[in-house]
Parts: C-alpha cells; structure tokens; sequence
C-alpha cells in the first residue's frame, strides 16, 4: 500500500560543501540519501514529494561535519499481510516463483501455487503450468498475487504470496 | 491369553488384590461380579455370609482343582472360562447380601475391567435410584450402558442357557467371543459412553451431597481397612442401626488415608469406631470442601501419558517386566493395546496332540521365553491358528504377521512410567525403526520439561473439551502452561491452564519462525505451508525450504544470525576441504556445514574436516575477455551450467570464482564457475586490459593471495607479474628505473617495519635498500611495500619492467606507443613518455572505480586517494552524474581505462623517443575528447578524460586525486605524446580486411604470438587470419590482433580516423607521421599525412 507520509531525515554533510549551494547539497544528499531505503516501519521510499524543513545544521565536534535534520514528505511503499498486488516473475523454479513487486521481493512457494499448477523444468524458459497449458506463468510474467507473510528486516522487506485464491494468478 | 487368566485369578484369589486395581474401592469388585452371577441365576449358589472367607477358600479350591489343566494349559483358554465362571459363582454368594446395600452400588463405576460386563448391566438401575452423587462420578470411567443393556441382557440368558448345558466347550467359545479381542468399548458402544460423560457435567457435587471426609489409617492398611468397613456395613446392615455412610474410598497411592462419603460426622465416626486400623483417625475426620471433592477422585491422567509408540512395561504374568510399546490407547476404557513379545511354551503340544503330553505335571509352569510367534512351530505342536484380517489368531491372541503379540491390557497391569528400553530389548522391536526413532528422543526429555513452549507462543488445544481453542502462552511453569484465549465467549482476562502436552504449537502460514531445535536449528524463516504435523518454512538464509516439526519452531521477528556462524566458519566462506579442493560453505546447520566445493558439488563435512579458511581477498583472475577479475567484482556467467547468471564474485581460487546470485536458490546463491566463464560486467571489451594482459597475473602466483601487496596489489601486481614477462622477454633494462627511485624518500607501507620513512639508497627490480630516517639503519625492502613520499608510488618496480618488455615489441614505431593522457595522467610523472601506458592500466584498477573494492589498503595509499570509496558517505558527488558506485549504475563503475574503448593499437610498448616533434602529432592525434583533460591539468575534477563518456568515479569532483598531480602541464616536453593516446579510443574498430596484422601475446596459442597474418575477413569480433609464415587459415578474435605499420613505400590502408578504408602507398614517414598518397582513380592523387598509427600494411 501507498501512503504520503512525512519523514525526518539527517543529512550529513562533509565542510566541503559549504558554500552558496550548501541547502541544494542537502537537498539533494536527502534525495539520494532516502529515496530507494527502505525502513520496516514505513516500508520502502519510493520518492520524496517535498522538502518541508532543513533544520539548522549542527557542526559535529571535532570532525567538522555538520547533521541538518530534515523534514520532507515521501510516498512510500510498505507491504501488508493480505494485500493483493502485481508482481513480475523474474524467476521460476522447482521451490517456487521469485517476484519483483516494484523494490519488493515476493516469493511464492511451490505449496501456494495451486494444485493443478505444475513445474515444468523443461520448457524453456522453466514455468509452471497447468495440464492443458491453459495457464503458464513463467518469468516476466504479470502475475498477481497476494501476501501472506512479510518478514521485515531493518534495511529490506520480504514477502510471500500466495496464488491460491480467486482472481490470483496471470 | 495367559495375562488375562493371570488377572482373572488375581481377582479371585483375593479381594484386596482386586483392590489394587486403580482406584476402584472394594465394592466395586464385589458388585461387578455380583450382579452378573445374579442374572445368570446361580446353580451353586451357596450363600455365605462370611463370603469372603469363604470365596478366598473356593478360590483356592478352584484353583486347585484346576490347576491341573492350568499347569498344563497355562495359555489356555479353557481353564481360563472355567475360572470365571467360577469365579462368577463365588461372587454370586457375596452379592445377595450385598445387592441390597445402597453404599456399594455408588461405586461400581471405578470396576476396571475384570469381568465387568454383566455387573455394568445393573448400573442403570443404579442411576434410577438417584443415589448416584459422587462428584467423583464424572471422572471414573462409568460403564454404564444404557443402549447396550437389552444386548447384555440377552446374551445373560444366552449364557445362562449355555451354562445350564453345561458344555464345555461352549462355554469356552462363549468365552472366547466375549473376551476374546474385544475392547470394552465395543462391547459397550461408545457413542452411548460419550455422551453419558458429557451429561456428567452436571454431576459435580453440590451442596445437598454427601461430604468426603479423610480418615487417617494405618500406613499400608488402607485398602484391607476398606474391606474392613464393607464386611461392618454388611454386618449392620440389618441392625437397628446400620452405618450410615456412603461409601468408602482408598486412593491408589495416597497412603495413610482414606475418604468416607457420608452426610454427617456422626455417621463416619460410627461407621470407623472399633476398627483398629483408624484408630489414629477417630478423633479428627477432615471434611474435604465441596470443590476439592472432584479433585480426590480424580484420576490423575497418567493415561494422557501413555502415548501410541510409547514403551511400557508390564507389571504382572508372565509377562511380568517385558518390554512393552503401546499401540491403542483406550483411555475411556482404562486400557491399552500393547504389543509385545509373545511367551509362548513351544514345548507344550496343543489340541489333539495335548494329551500326550497332559501328564507331566511340574508346578507352576516355568516362565517360557520370549520369542516371536513362530507360526510352524505352533502348527507342529498341533496348535491351531487362525487368520483375522492381518493378524494371527491363536488361543484368542493376536499376533501381527511379524510374530508380535497384539493384546489389550488394563492400565494398572502396566507400568508407563521411567522406562528406560534396554538396547537388547529395543533391538527385538527393531521391525519398526521410525516408530522408535520418533519415540526414544522424547523419551530422554521426559525428566525434564518436555515441551518448548515459551510465553508468546499462539497454541491451540489439542485434546479435550476445550479442543481448537486457541490461545496465548502467557505463563510457563514446568510442564503446566497457562494461556489467554483467544474466544470471544471466553474473557480474554480469564486465563485457562493446561498441561502442555494437551496443547500444540499453532502456527499459520506467512509467520516468520525460528527453529529452536532438530537439525536446522537456529534458522528462521517464513512458513510458506502448515500440513498436519509438518510446517514448511522457507529459510531466510539459504532460500530453502526446511521441513520441520511445530514443536521446534517459534515465533520469532529477528531474521536468523546464528546459524551463519559455527565456530569461526561463517556462511560464505572460502575453507580448504584437502589440500587440493576448496569450497565455500552454504549452509551450516547444527553440527555440519554444506559446502560447494570448486567442483560444483555439496558435501556435508564437519568442522574439524575444514582445514582453515582461505583468504582471496587479493585474488586476481582473468574472466573471459582478460579482464581481470577480483573478489567482489560483478560479473556474467557466458558458458557452463549457470551460463545466463550475474552474480558478485565472492571468492577466487585459482582458476575458480565462487559467485553469489540472489537469484539463485540453491546452495544460498552460491555457485561456482570457471573464471573463463565470466565476463566483468559493465568491463566489455578491453584493449587496455590486453594491453596489460601481458603482463597481467597469467599465473596464480600473482594472484595468490600470498602475494605480500595489499590493497594496492592489483597494480603492482600487475607490474611485477610484467616484470616477469618482461625478464623472459630477455631484456633487463633495469638500471635507469632503478636509478630512477633512487634518492627517492619513501614510505614503507607493508611489513614489520610499516610506515617507516626513509631514502631509497638502491633498488634492484624487486628490492630497495631503505635507509631509514628514524634509526640509523639501511634495510632491503619489497618494492611492493614501498610509497613514494612524493604522492606516486615508486613505479620504478613496475616501469622498469615496461622497459624491459618494450623491446619485444622493437619493430613497432613510437606511433603505437603513444600515451594516452587517460591511462597516463599518473606516470608521466616518472617518465613522461614511457610510463603512461601502464600508469593507464593502473587507473583501472587503482583509482578508478574498482578500487574500493580491491581492499582496505587503498584507501590509505596517498595515491589513490583520488577513489571515491563505494560506501563513503559524506563523500556525495551530487554534482556530477551518479556515480556508479553510488547508483550502481554499473556494477563495476567503468573505469576511464575500461572506456577506451580501442581494441586495437594498443601496442604502446614502445618507448617514445623524446624529441619528436610533439606539435604536430598533438594535434593530429587530437581526434577526440581525450586529450582536453590532458592539456589542461587545472581542469578540476577531470583527472580522467573518461568522464565525459561515462559515469566514473574518478571524475569524482573535488575528490583530491592523484591525478592532480598530473604533470602533463602542457609545457612538459614529452606531453605532447600522450595526446597520442587518444587515438586508441578512435582506433576502436581498427580491423579491417586485406591488412596485415600481428598476433599479440596475449593470445592463448604461443605459438602463434608474434605472427604475422592476413585479415581475410571479419564477423563481429572474430577474424579470420591468414597465417603468411604458416601459409594457413585461422580463426582469431580481434583483440588478439595488432596492425603491422607500414613501412615506406608500402601500400597502406587507413584504419583510423575519417579517410579509413582508404587505401594507399606510403610516401614516407616523418617521426610517427606517415605519408600517404591515396590511391585513387583521379588523376590528381591525394596526399595525406596521417600518424602512422593510422596506417596498417596491406597485404600484398
């Protein structure tokens, strides 16, 4: 799910950018600094929409550096248990199917893809498919699945889906 | 049949024995039997008052009496149905009296399971009478049987018709039948039995219902007392004042106590005064609060314990103390189907064969083995046996087809408790390994807390009333959980206890678990399936799926960090499995590592087995294009089974590179490819690199990991591996390099005497001899180890060595051995003209982008201060184009080197003669943007003309650089040529057909180095070469390929620039500039001056 929240963020900043472009240097230090990370809390940074606040910035003793805490709105993008998104497939295998859901990775087992969905290690590329070849879900496939689990580190955020439930799959 | 019939006389033999049975009172026994022997109308009914005495003597005559078949046929079931029915008779004595008396029919609910069928017959009336208010009631198995009655009824006439026929052998199938097999549920039907239980409910006892008082008695007497009391009430009963009480309890295994049901004090005190054994008790009765009352008769679930597979032993028979494994438990009925090693007595003939044999009389039969059912032998001593589905009959037994005894036995004949199997007898009951396997591992837990389950955990109840409630843990206390549940009906404030062996683990699919036991401890992962008993996880760590069991795993949010460590081995390490295989572990578990060995292949081995971990943090190696190729690199499987893959080396080892894709599933993203199978990612094609191939580590030696150079290793490596090539090309050249550094101040940055300064007082290729400032000392040092104080390393090491190769390359023109300012932005600094080509390779690795992943040496080499480390992070570079360490644009971040991207003329080996008019060449050579950067050594941020091109971090602004210290100010005398090198990056495409071409060393084929050839034609990057000395037909990738100069008066063709593939015989050379005069059909022939490094011969 999308949310636009607003975050806090300190910049770091080496003295050798100080000078007339020093607030753009913060600016975008933040941009690259935050977009792209991803946090447990709120889940993936996907942009920062505006700037609302450059704090004073405070010199660190004795290195020089200077933290200037900033305020700005992102969108984000945190996964929830239950949520159905699109995904592409970029891998097929025995255990399952790797997915990309934009930063996020989704993994879908071989268990939670139904039944009548088999791995066909032969074909090339390898898919999964049903008997009559009715449905193939192989890699850069547009899936659409559901999460049923995430596991939230402090740098990343992984899931697994599931395909068994109605409107799932291709 | 021998354990029932043992029973059997256990109850006649004694009341007391009977006793000792469960917890069922004395009256129990009495009125079990009673009641049968009443429907069946008694024939002997002899009537005794003193029927206890009196039955014990019977019994005993009985016995006696039988006890010649018995000897005999202690297995049989005739006597067996003799005794009973004997035994029904005395008991029919016992009970006219006792019929009437009110106290004992409460109590026949505890009967166990001797010949109860008939007495439960009565229970209903029993019920009717409304006596029926023992709290107790509901836990004692009650046999009653409502539906079953009519049936039971019916077949008490059938026997009493059987009986009155007085067949033998009728009563003995009858018997057989009856008790043949048959639990007690069947007999009684247990749907009727469930249901009663659940009417019990309300049956606690209240208020209105009599009290339990405790009674202090005499230790061990507890059970005769009870007798003792029943024979008084029966004494009384008829008085005027008969006792008053209910009934009286001896609880199995409390000792020195026993409980009176009565509704007053008075009542327990007339119904104890004057029985010697309660003397101690007569004055203080203790009334046992109406809510504990249940509590007294509970029956403390041991049966909960006894589980399927368990071991038990057996207390009495002849079986007395084998080994036992449960395989039913019937805990409604107080029994279990056990199944054993039979003792059948082989020596004994059987059935027709019997009489022969009947007479030897010997006493009490001796014990016979234990041996399995043996179905021949049976046969041959005349036994009959019966099939019943899968199972053996014989004399009303059970045997599987194995030759194990399957039979029912009451819960107190058992012991279930602190057996401990011995091997000798498990390996008896080795038929069904995984049975074992499953139980013996609980089994040494059983002393201590057996369970795993931690405040936190969701379980669900497994068994009982409360069956799928699901809840929280919220406190442990041994084996005794208390949980929140989750119900809306029940207050989530309300806790509920449970014994933890009536909960399980619940877990649901998506939580994220941790292994806390079995073999994959430690691993956590995401439950992708929950089946039965079995949960699928998909582990965090290796991408796999586990299988294990629920009462292993935990909830848990952390991702697993424990299992990547075992010792000193982590995941991913590089470990020596022999001296001649190497592996990197990807996956440990409990006490054993994975490991991908270089072979491609996943051995288990054990730490002890791993020699040591392998350091390749230095590695170098050669990927397909001869690129080198180190720990950390980014890079493209091209061939073998993971052809396709990208992946991050993570190790090299000699020809090997351990990649790591977490695309891959198997092995942790781990695999192993031949490093010719790679190609650097983001590297393509690479002349510079060739260029430097020849020098570059062709051979482990250099990349081995013993290589004293650090960070910076890859360049002087490089150097000293050229160094090498350079003295098999048999040249020294030395001196001047040598010369060069000496006087140099420099810095040892290796070694015991790191960071010392001193003077370079001589050097030979390898070595210098240091005279240091600090203590009066001169030391030979590593020329590897040294910094030049002047903010370049001392190249002389390397440079020295580029001019000893250089004459290899004698014929070539200076043309060729142009520097380029991009590679040579550096060395110019040594030696303006000679070095750049090499001080090039250098940025390629050094300062370029790839630095920082070369190792932690660099960053403190003055000289490559200039590399924007990948993870700096206050060095942000927003003002120039993303970097590709940061953005990871390109996974290796290009180094300027890597972008020239000129195939061809690379042969630079040349010494350029200083003295050549620089001018002109300079501005001919001026093609591209090259040489910007090189003029103007102010230009900030530029050290490298690659910027321009591509993103690099050596474009890094501000970014203090060794490249600062470019000297090629544009005065410098010998700058002017490394403008030439800018041509490398027009000579891109330089090949051609119909030019004559050299093969440069880099080829793989010695024996085709140095040759000359043909172009004959080319596709894509493949030429095919005619051989002139060999007068054959190759096939060769261009990069292998230089062009041969013409000479003058040869015919030429433009390989570079805007007239190329213009054709033409050369004039005349001046310095590098050739003259050329077009052929062309015009009469006016054009005359070009081109650098000769343009021209290539053509082919005659």
């Amino acid at each position: 799910m999308f949310y636009h929240v607003s975050l806090e963020h300190d910049i770091l900043l080496h003295p050798r950018y100080f000078g007339p472009n020093l607030l753009n240097t913060v600016k975008q230090k933040l941009f690259t600094e935050v977009e792209g990370t991803c946090t447990g809390k709120y889940g993936f940074v996907i942009a920062v929409t505006t700037i609302d606040n450059i704090g004073a910035g405070l010199i660190q003793p004795s290195r020089g550096f200077v933290v200037y805490p900033v305020k700005y709105k992102a969108i984000v993008f945190r996964p929830f248990k239950g949520e159905v998104l699109d995904a592409v497939v970029t891998q097929v295998n025995k255990v399952g199917l790797f997915t990309e859901i934009g930063p996020l990775s989704c993994f879908i087992s071989r268990h939670s893809i139904p039944a009548d969905m088999e791995f066909d290690p032969s074909s090339n590329p390898p898919c999964y498919k049903t008997k009559d070849e009715d449905v193939v879900i192989q890699e850069e496939d547009e899936i659409r699945l559901k999460i049923v689990g995430t596991r939230v580190d402090a740098k990343d955020i992984f899931a697994i889906g599931t395909l068994m439930d109605d409107f799932l799959g291709l | 049949m021998s354990d029932s019939e043992d029973s059997t006389f256990d109850s006649d033999a004694g009341e007391d024995k009977q006793g000792s049975d469960g917890e069922a009172s004395t009256k129990n026994d009495g009125s079990d039997h009673n009641e049968d022997s009443d429907k069946e109308g008694s024939e002997k009914a002899a009537d005794s008052d003193d029927e206890q005495e009196n039955s014990r003597g019977k019994n005993v005559d009985d016995e006696a009496e039988e006890s010649d078949g018995e000897e005999k046929d202690g297995d049989e079931e005739e006597p067996d149905g003799e005794d009973l029915i004997d035994d029904e008779d005395e008991y029919d004595e016992e009970e006219d009296e006792e019929e009437q008396t009110r106290v004992r029919k409460k109590k026949r609910k505890g009967a166990l399971g001797f010949i109860i069928d008939e007495a439960d017959v009565d229970d209903e009336d029993d019920d009717d009478d409304g006596e029926w208010e023992d709290g107790a009631e509901e836990i004692i198995d009650r046999k009653s049987t409502y539906d079953a009655s009519e049936r039971e009824i019916e077949s008490h006439q059938r026997l009493r018709h059987i009986w009155e026929s007085q067949r033998e052998d009728e009563i003995e199938q009858y018997y057989r039948q009856k008790f043949g097999n048959v639990t007690t549920a069947e007999r009684y039907g247990e749907g009727e039995e469930m249901s009663d239980e659940i009417t019990q409910q309300g049956r606690l006892p209240g208020v209105k219902d009599p009290n339990l008082w405790v009674v202090k008695c005499r230790m061990g007497e507890e059970k005769t007392t009870v007798i003792h009391i029943l024979r008084k009430m029966i004494t009384y009963q008829f008085t005027e004042e008969p006792l008053q009480i209910k009934s009286v309890v001896a609880k199995e295994g409390l000792k020195g106590y026993i409980y009176i049901e009565a509704f007053k004090q008075t009542h327990v005190k007339q119904a104890i005064e004057g029985i010697g054994n309660l003397r101690m008790g007569y004055y203080k009765q203790q009334m046992v609060p109406i809510r504990e009352m249940t509590d007294v008769l509970k029956v403390v679930k041991e049966t909960a314990s006894l589980k399927p597979k368990a071991w038990v032993r057996l207390k009495r028979g002849i079986f007395k103390d084998d080994l036992a494994q449960v395989d039913i438990v019937y805990p409604s009925q107080n029994e279990v189907e056990l199944k054993l090693i039979p003792r059948i007595d082989y020596t004994r003939a059987r059935g027709i064969m019997r009489n022969s044999a009947n007479q030897d009389s010997k006493k009490r039969k001796r014990r016979p083995p234990q041996k399995l059912f043996d179905v021949d032998a049976i046969r041959a001593i005349g036994g009959e046996v019966t099939s019943d589905g899968d199972f053996l009959m014989f004399e009303g037994n059970r045997y599987n087809r194995k030759g194990f005894l399957f039979k029912v036995f009451a819960m107190s004949a058992i012991i279930a408790e602190g057996i401990k199997p011995t091997l000798a007898e498990l390996e008896k009951f080795e038929d069904q390994p995984e049975g074992m396997q499953v139980e013996l591992v609980p089994e040494k837990q059983e002393s201590e807390v057996a369970h795993t389950m931690a405040p936190g955990d969701v379980v669900v109840v497994a068994e009982g009333e409360l069956q799928h409630l699901q809840g929280k843990v919220i406190k442990v206390d041994g084996n005794k959980i208390t949980i929140l549940p989750k119900h809306e009906d029940l207050k989530a404030s309300d806790p509920l206890e449970f014994p933890y062996n009536e909960l399980r683990k619940y877990f649901k699919m998506g939580d994220h678990v941790k292994v806390i036991a079995g073999r994959y401890e430690g691993d956590t992962g995401l439950i992708v399936r929950v089946e039965d008993n079995v949960i699928v996880l998909f582990s965090d760590l290796t991408m796999h799926e586990l299988k294990v069991l629920p009462k292993d795993i935990q909830l848990c949010a952390d991702m697993a960090t424990g299992v990547d460590s075992l010792g000193q081995y982590q995941f991913g390490d590089l470990v020596m499995l022999d001296p001649q295989t190497v592996g990197v572990i990807v996956r440990l578990e409990k006490e054993n590592f994975q490991v991908l060995s270089m072979h491609n292949k996943v051995v288990n081995v054990k730490p002890q087995s791993i020699t040591r971990k392998k350091d390749t943090r230095n590695a170098v190696s050669l990927d397909s294009e001869n690129n080198n190729v180190q720990v950390r690199d980014i890079v493209n499987v091209i061939e073998g089974p993971h052809s396709g893959r990208t992946g991050e080396i993570k190790h090299l080892y000699r020809n090997f590179g351990f990649l790591n894709s977490r695309l891959m599933t198997e092995n942790g993203g781990f695999f192993v490819c031949r490093t010719r199978h790679l190609t650097l990612a983001g590297g393509g094609k690479q002349n510079l690199t060739q260029a430097v191939n020849g020098f570059a580590p062709m051979s482990p030696r250099i990349s081995s990991p013993a290589h004293p150079s650090g960070g910076g290793g890859g360049e002087r490596g490089r150097g000293r591996g050229g160094g090498g090539v350079g003295a098999g090309a048999g040249r020294g050249g030395l001196s001047k390099r040598d010369r060069e550094i000496i006087g140099q101040t420099v810095r040892i940055i290796h070694g015991p005497f790191k960071g010392y300064i001193g003077i370079v007082k001589d050097a030979t290729e390898t070595t210098a001899r240091i005279e240091l400032h600090s203590s009066c000392k001169t030391i030979s040092v590593d020329r590897t180890r040294l910094s030049s104080l002047t903010g370049s390393k001392p190249a002389g090491g390397q440079t020295s060595t580029y001019a000893g190769r250089t004459p290899s390359y004698g014929g070539q023109t200076p043309i060729y051995g142009s520097r380029t300012p991009m590679y040579g932005s550096q060395t110019p600094l040594h030696d303006g003209s000679r070095t750049p080509h090499y001080g090039g390779a250098t940025p390629s690795h050094e300062s370029g982008g790839r630095t920082p992943s070369g190792g932690g040496m660099s960053a403190w080499d003055p000289s490559n201060a200039n590399t924007p480390s990948r993870n700096n992070d206050f060095e942000y570079n927003y003002d120039d184009s993303p970097s590709p360490a940061e953005f990871g644009a390109t996974p290796n971040p290009a180094t300027p080197g890597y972008h020239a991207d000129s195939p061809g003329p690379t042969g630079p080996y040349t010494p350029q003669t200083p003295g050549i008019s620089t001018k002109i060449k300079f501005y001919l050579s001026f093609t591209t943007f090259c040489l910007l950067p090189a003029q103007s050594p102010g230009f900030v941020g530029t050290p490298s003309p690659a910027t321009q091109s591509s993103p690099s971090p050596a474009s890094f602004a501000g970014s203090p650089s060794p490249m600062g210290y470019n000297p090629m100010t544009p005065g410098a005398p010998f700058t002017p040529q490394t403008p030439g090198g800018g041509m490398e990056t027009s000579l891109t495409d330089w090949y051609t057909t119909d030019i004559v071409v050299k093969i440069k060393p880099t080829h793989e084929n010695s024996k085709l180095i140095y040759q000359t050839g043909v172009i004959k034609s080319i596709s894509g990057t493949m030429c095919t070469l005619y051989l002139i000395d060999e007068e054959k037909t190759i096939n060769i990738t261009c990069e292998h390929l230089e062009p041969v100069p013409p000479n003058k008066g040869e015919k030429a063709k433009i390989i570079a620039g805007d007239e190329r593939e213009s054709t033409g015989s050369l004039m005349s050379v001046d310095g590098d500039e050739g003259v050329l005069k077009i052929d062309s059909k015009e009469e006016k022939a054009k005359i070009l001056m081109l650098p000769i490094h343009f021209l290539c011969k053509m082919a005659d």
